[in-house]
């Protein structure tokens, strides 16, 4: 399971939701484990059944003035059972301040509090965005991502087999490169988000020549930085007896991170253009979207030339004048 | 070379998937292979081409084998038909 330390959460975010510190420095080496946030209202009245404590923890104004309109032993005694749980910290909204019993006995126990200049409502969305971002499920595939007229295509297969070769190729037809060789996917909002490992710019391999810089050598409108996975075509060499798709009207999928994309064994043999194929391959896919299915038109008129010659041909058999 | 003439007799005809199974079958041998109805004949290695016969039921077709594993191609193709290709 992912994991961060309150730490690196602070000190990477404390700009973005304007954050400061209240207790001690040592209170930061606790792990946020869950994307979720949780505003503890029924824990802080006393009521600790199915009390989400793996959360980073909320408090809002409400919180705060419930907390303040405790009795100074009944606050020390509730607060203290509330730390008692792991939990990785607190967040406190609106710049409010926290009960000095209570920053004492967070110092005492171990849990930060931070405070945020930001709304509770501000806070919460932003703060689910990020944790989602750095919780949310990611792999790597060995392929390579390419943006092609606005479809995502994800090209795989062998090494060796012509990927980098078809992305420059489609590059040079004006088509975007994301990455190459390493795709790093992120399911966000249900949708696959293909990027780079690193940071290095757009390099590609290409064999016989070494590495080659697409971006100074095609231009800035010749990358992207990420782009969402519409298609996998799985570039394969041809072989005799595979089963290959001849008309389309069945669509094959793959599974990444627990989501279907369509899938296309495409395959390669010397002399054959796999760049205008992968056009293809996108432009088709565009209407499918749009809801025009090109296997699907041609075949339904072969079904209705044959009945229409099957009704004529009955119509002869029965005419017996 | 050798030629048979079968009877289309599936009620749906030649439509999408009969043909695909027909030039899927065909392409595993090396001969070539062409189905004539009336006065057109077509390439039955390719899709395209079966489908545009646009075969109904009842019709006549000639199957035409041409090589040397013409028989096997033949018997295999006019087992698919005989079988309605699974339908009905």
């Amino acid at each position: 399971m992912k994991k961060i330390t309150v730490k690196e959460f602070f000190s990477s975010k404390k700009d973005d939701f304007s954050l400061s510190l209240v207790t001690t420095p040592e209170t930061l080496e606790n792990h946020i484990t869950s994307q979720y946030l949780h505003r503890p209202g029924l824990a802080l009245s006393g009521y600790f059944e199915r009390f989400s404590y793996d959360r980073v923890q909320i408090l809002g104004e409400t919180e705060i003035s419930y907390l303040q309109s405790l009795k100074e032993v009944d606050l020390y005694d509730r607060v203290k059972e509330l730390f008692v749980f792991n939990i990785p910290c607190f967040i406190v909204t609106k710049g409010l301040s926290v009960p000095e019993q209570m920053e004492y006995l967070a110092n005492e126990m171990n849990v930060a509090i931070l405070i945020s200049r930001l709304s509770t409502d501000r806070l919460y969305h932003s703060l689910r965005k990020y944790l989602e971002d750095v919780f949310s499920p990611s792999k790597s595939i060995h392929g390579t991502l390419v943006d092609v007229f606005g479809e995502g295509i994800l090209l795989t297969g062998k090494s060796g087999i012509g990927k980098s070769e078809c992305a420059l190729d489609l590059v040079e037809r004006g088509h975007r490169l994301i990455t190459d060789d390493v795709v790093k996917i992120i399911l966000r909002d249900d949708v696959l988000i293909g990027t780079s490992t690193n940071d290095y710019g757009h390099f590609m391999e290409i064999r016989g020549i070494g590495l080659v810089d697409v971006e100074k050598m095609f231009g800035i409108q010749a990358v992207r930085l990420q782009k969402r996975v519409d298609i996998q075509v799985e570039l394969m060499p041809w072989q005799d007896n595979m089963d290959y798709e001849r008309i389309g009207l069945s669509d094959n999928y793959v599974e990444i991170l627990e989501l279907r994309i369509p899938i296309i064994y495409l395959p390669v043999s010397p002399g054959k253009n796999v760049s205008v194929i992968i056009e293809v391959i996108a432009m088709n896919h565009i209407l499918k979207t749009y809801g025009y299915d090109a296997a699907k038109a041609y075949t339904r008129r072969l079904q209705e030339d044959i009945k229409r010659k099957a009704k004529v041909r009955s119509a002869l058999i029965d005419d017996k004048e | 070379m050798i030629r048979k003439t079968i009877v289309v007799e599936n009620e749906l005809g030649m439509h999408a998937r009969p043909a695909t199974l027909i030039v899927k079958a065909a392409s595993k041998y090396r001969s070539d292979f062409r189905i004539r109805m009336e006065d057109m004949e077509i390439n039955g290695k390719s899709i395209m081409g079966v489908m545009t016969l646009a075969a109904e039921f009842g019709s006549n077709l000639e199957l035409i084998a041409d090589g040397v594993d013409e028989e096997y191609l033949i018997n295999e193709i006019a087992e698919l038909f005989a079988n309605k290709f699974g339908e009905d």
